[in-house]
């Protein structure tokens, strides 16, 4: 997992990218605009532990992406999955008389998953977080982190205080229970998709500090030389989440984790793991008020209110700027790309087909990755700049074929009559050839930005909060996707249709010519 | 004005020009005749610069081409194509502008003359191809007759030592082809210098100062039009001829 590796990283993106997160907020939308908002609801009471004991299995859900010491793939024994959390599935399936088995999940997405019966239970650093009780049930905890703040050696100034914080840019993991005690704190948030990401960032300078789980913080921050640990500002608990609808699976999964504590396995597998410590100690005598107060008593759901309509409509806003300045972008160094390639001298036409082939080889998200943190030794370019410069530069490739085609689609003997005329053949290209090329890739080119409003929904890896970060983040404070998808689904809609009204205009106007 | 010399044009193993020597005087109306693929086009082609040849050379007033293409010819080719006019078949006007922005192009763009002043021309030019109703029309909006004339005015404003024009009318309806025949039958009269590729005999006989016939690549004969026409030497030509009346 260490150090960063752009493609480890942006394939740990891929997974808990918003591919899924859009695609959850379409099925979101069908559901709202099919008016029964029903869920299939198992029957009440719970069938959740019958279902378990039936299939002599119990399934629970984790991101092997999390890494050391959650759950990862031991590369050097054959890829075996391991981790203090695969050793406490495994105690608490034998608790219960069945198997363990691991389901592979996107981690951002493991609330929905496991509300859809992905699988029983969710077991992977789950934080319990206001927002996250009330939807899923929380057993008691298995482990009791510490919120660590680090900042850069060099920077003495930073406070482990809440008055610190305020306005201060903090990166941390969206919808973490750092990310909810930054919110209160009201941080300035940068918020990531990955564990290594914000300490790179932390590193650059391109944040302030980073308040993450310890053992996060002991994995990917200590280790960095030019990080120093500011202190740790709050107490949190992992602990074993099932479905809201199942209090039986619940209280059966707390029965058999309360066994795992007392005979002292726990704390030997959190030895193994090196994360014990004393801390730990309060889980040995973990009372019903312990969970009370861990739970909390006020329900901190919110309804879907002004506030969030004003936040995402400035999500919107920004996929709309980021877009169109990378459109902007895209156009004149597609062109250019385009004649370099056609009429260039060989050696620079070859290098022109070489930017195309790789731009359009690789994954978007890699690029992003590459270019936000890859190259941040290098060149040092904000988050809405590398967003920009980075999907332009990706989709000048696919605009440099767009144009490509139309310039071979101009007949030869426009050119010809140019040049018969005396023109010289870069103002034959200006005048006659470029005009009715670009005309013939218009409608392309309008489908092209229409993808591109879509796509840039992946800048989000690089901590810009645009449309769709903006609904995962809205949806975990309303605990539904249902109506942030149908809005957030709605805006993408708001923004496009438009456009494609234009692009399918210009295809008839074509057509008719 | 314009002296060829020995031209020799390939296309892979097949020689299109093979040996083509002649020379073309000012204010001559030269017809070029021939089969099908007997190397009109690309005769004609290779005096505008737009194919390149292997052989011989080509002299224009000042400026010769020589083998080797635009690499070898660059200050050639822009003086050139700036003092011969082209006129194609399917006259390939720009689509994206007005007949009127379509005679004003090369002025404006390549000699550089105010738009006012192009534009005074250009009208002229439309006025003498008989088109000055249609000078906002687009080509898309034209006939193929019309096309044409504004493909010699575009030609015209350049006002071009010459004017080369490959097969002006075949690609028009019978009915168009007069209309086109009398704007170069006024321009002859004028003195324009002219070679004009064309299956129209009639026009040949009465129009041009001298016809050529090209077959196989090589001029087969060479005269006066009514002597070549009525009275060929060649029994090639008389084959030529002989299916061309019959149609
Ligand atoms: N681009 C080309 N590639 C190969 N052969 C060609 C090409 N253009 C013309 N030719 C050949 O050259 C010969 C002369 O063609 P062309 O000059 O068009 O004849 P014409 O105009 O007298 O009909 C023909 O045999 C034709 O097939
Ligand atoms: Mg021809």
């Amino acid at each position: 997992m260490y150090p960063a590796c752009p493609k480890a990283l942006a394939s740990r993106a891929v997974r808990r990218g918003q591919a899924l997160a859009v695609l959850v907020a379409l099925a979101a939308l069908f559901v709202a605009l099919g008016a029964c908002g029903s869920r299939p609801t198992p029957p009440s009471g719970g069938a959740g532990l019958a279902r378990v004991r039936a299939a002599h299995k119990l399934r629970w859900g984790a991101d092997i992406q999390g890494g050391e010491p959650y759950v990862w793939e031991d590369s050097e024994h054959g890829g075996r999955r391991v981790g203090f959390e695969v050793d406490l599935a495994n105690a608490i399936a034998r608790e219960l008389g069945v198997e363990a088995e691991f389901v592979q999940n996107d981690w951002s997405a493991l609330v929905p998953s496991l509300e859809r019966g992905t699988f029983d239970v969710i077991l992977n650093g789950f934080e319990v977080t206001p927002s996250r009780v009330g939807r899923v049930r929380f057993t008691r905890p298995y482990y009791c982190f510490a919120a660590r703040l680090m900042a850069r050696r060099s920077d003495s100034a930073v406070q482990p205080t809440v008055g610190w914080m305020r306005g201060r840019r903090v990166g941390t993991l969206a919808n973490s229970f750092s990310f909810e005690y930054l919110r209160a704190a009201q941080a300035e948030i940068v918020p990531y998709e990955g564990v290594e990401e914000p300490y790179i960032d932390l590193a650059q300078g391109r944040s302030d500090a980073v308040l993450l789980d310890d053992i996060i913080a002991a994995r990917y921050g200590e280790p960095r030389q030019d990080l120093r640990v500011v202190g740790d500002v709050a107490d949190g608990y992992y602990a074993v989440a099932a479905r809201n609808e199942e209090p039986d699976l619940q209280a059966a999964v707390d029965g058999a984790l309360a066994r795992v504590i007392a005979s002292g396995e726990l704390e030997r597998i959190l030895s193994r793991a090196g994360i014990m410590n004393e801390r730990q100690r309060r889980l040995m005598t973990w009372s019903e008020s312990d969970q009370r107060r861990m739970l909390g008593t006020q329900d901190t759901r919110q309804r879907l209110n002004g506030t969030h309509v004003m936040l995402f409509l400035r999500g919107a806003r920004t996929t709309l700027w980021v877009s169109t300045l990378a459109m902007c972008l895209a156009i004149p160094l597609g062109l250019l790309l385009a004649v370099i390639r056609l009429y260039g001298p060989k050696p620079l036409a070859k290098l022109a087909g070489l930017y195309i082939e790789v731009y359009r080889g690789t994954p978007v998200l890699l690029q992003l990755y590459v270019l936000y943190y890859g190259l941040a030794d290098v060149v040092k370019l904000n988050a809405p700049a590398a967003a920009i410069l980075g999907l332009g530069m990706n989709y000048a490739a696919y605009e440099a074929e767009v144009y490509r085609a139309g310039i071979q689609a101009v007949p030869k003997g426009q050119t010809e009559a140019a040049l018969s005329l005396g023109m010289s053949l870069p103002l034959a290209l200006r005048r006659v050839v470029l005009p009715q090329a670009f005309r013939l890739a218009l409608p392309s080119v309008t489908n092209d930005f229409i993808a591109l409003l879509k796509d840039s929904s992946l800048v989000s890896v690089i901590t810009v909060v645009e449309l769709t970060k903006q609904m995962t983040i809205t949806a975990v404070d309303v605990r539904s996707w249902v109506l942030p998808g149908a809005m957030c689904a709605a805006l993408y809609f708001a923004m496009s249709y438009p456009l494609s009204i234009v692009a399918r205009r210009l295809e008839e106007k074509m057509a008719r010519a | 004005m314009i002296n060829v010399e020995s031209l020799t044009k390939t296309y892979g193993p097949r020689t299109v020009l093979n040996g083509v020597s002649v020379a073309f005087e000012k204010g001559q109306v030269v017809s070029l005749i021939g089969p099908s693929g007997g190397g009109k086009s690309t005769l004609l082609r290779c005096l505008n610069g737009l194919e390149e040849f292997h052989g011989g050379a080509i002299t224009i007033g000042r400026d010769v081409l020589k083998p080797g293409g635009a690499a070898v010819n660059k200050k050639a080719l822009a003086s050139i194509r700036q003092r011969v006019g082209m006129v194609f078949q399917t006259w390939n006007l720009f689509p994206h502008r007005t007949a009127l922005g379509n005679v004003i192009e090369g002025p404006v763009h390549v000699k550089g003359l105010a738009v006012a002043e192009a534009t005074a021309r250009a009208e002229a030019l439309l006025e003498r191809v008989g088109l000055s109703h249609r000078k906002a029309a687009y080509p898309g909006e034209m006939s193929g007759g019309e096309q044409q004339r504004v493909a010699i005015a575009r030609a015209l404003a350049m006002e071009p030592e010459a004017l080369l024009l490959d097969e002006p009318t075949s690609a028009l309806d019978p009915e168009r082809v007069g209309e086109v025949l009398d704007v170069l039958t006024g321009l002859a009269k004028d003195g324009l210098t002219m070679m004009v590729v064309t299956h129209e005999m009639r026009f040949a006989r009465e129009v041009s100062h001298r016809t050529l016939v090209l077959h196989g690549g090589q001029i087969i004969e060479d005269g006066p039009p009514a002597e070549v026409i009525d009275n060929p030497k060649h029994e090639r030509t008389r084959a030529f001829l002989g299916l061309t009346r019959r149609d």
